[in-house]
């Protein structure tokens, strides 16, 4: 059977007063339901003008599906980041060498892409993305 | 005080050329943070703030569905993650976890949980970043 894990630690020495930070968690991805298997995965890295947005999503994704995305600012340039949001929502900050991972639902078919948007610089980033389904567009006549 | 966070992906089986990557990072953080907290997630997102509005401060949010509704009894239920003011991220099923980097976005939002269904127990913690972009 198709399983895909992902594992996150998060430690630290210094910031719990006498004791270190020690995170570890670890899962299967799994499909729109309870089962693992998730079949399609997309994997890239792009660089984005200052100032302008790069859809990493397009809606053709299943609306409510299984999606699990990883984005990872791969700039070396420390004062240049880039900002990702939902559609219009701008939610956080990848600077320099930052990554991150979120299970990603596309709730709403043509509100919910994931956009990015370099600020300062031209910014690189690498991705991927994990999915059970896909939906083709249709085909020209 | 710094975070090293990092990330490993596996898959050994769905394709001819195996996955296996890890991505790792060293994050200076401040004030404020939240140590590893739990919350018992009820379906009104509203009641399950779990990152308050902060304008701008950006912070770095781990939040993991124990899989659980109370600590002890094993669920089904999904979690959904949502901006404040009902914006969806995404659904952490029992198990799954996530970690992203969230600011307030100039317009006073914060991060809250909303069970799908029935309650469900969380664990969550976040940290904020030194460079307050």
């Amino acid at each position: 059977m198709a399983t895909t894990t992902a594992t996150v630690s998060i430690s630290s020495g210094d910031l719990n007063p006498g004791s270190s930070l020690s995170i570890n968690a670890s899962s299967q991805l799994m499909k729109t339901g309870l089962t693992t298997g998730l079949e399609l995965m997309e994997m890239g890295n792009h660089s984005i003008a200052t100032s302008t947005e790069f859809n990493l999503s397009s809606a053709l994704g299943e609306v409510n599906g299984a999606h699990y995305v990883y984005i990872c600012n791969t700039t070396t340039n420390d004062e240049y980041y880039i900002e990702w949001g939902l559609h219009d929502t701008m939610i956080g900050n990848l600077n320099s060498g930052q990554w991150m991972f979120i299970p990603w639902n596309n709730a709403v078919a043509t509100d919910s892409e994931i956009e990015l948007e370099a600020k300062n610089g031209t910014c690189t980033f690498e991705y991927a993305i994990f999915k059970s389904a896909w939906t083709l567009p249709t085909a020209a006549a | 005080m710094a975070l090293v966070p990092t990330l490993t992906i596996k898959d050994t089986t769905t394709f001819s050329d195996e996955i296996n990557f890890s991505i790792t990072d060293s994050l200076t953080v401040t004030a404020p943070s939240s140590s590893l907290s739990t919350i018992v997630v009820d379906t009104t997102g509203a009641n399950n703030i779990i990152v308050a509005a902060n304008d701008n401060k950006q912070t770095w949010l781990f939040v993991r569905h124990t899989g659980t509704s109370d600590g002890s009894s094993s669920t089904s239920a999904h979690c959904d993650i949502e901006i404040t003011g009902d914006v969806a991220v995404g659904t952490l099923k029992p198990g799954e976890w996530f970690f992203f980097p969230f600011c307030g976005n100039g317009a006073s939002k914060g991060v809250q949980l909303q069970a799908v269904g029935s309650a469900v127990q969380c664990e969550y913690a976040y940290w904020s970043d030194s460079t307050g972009q």
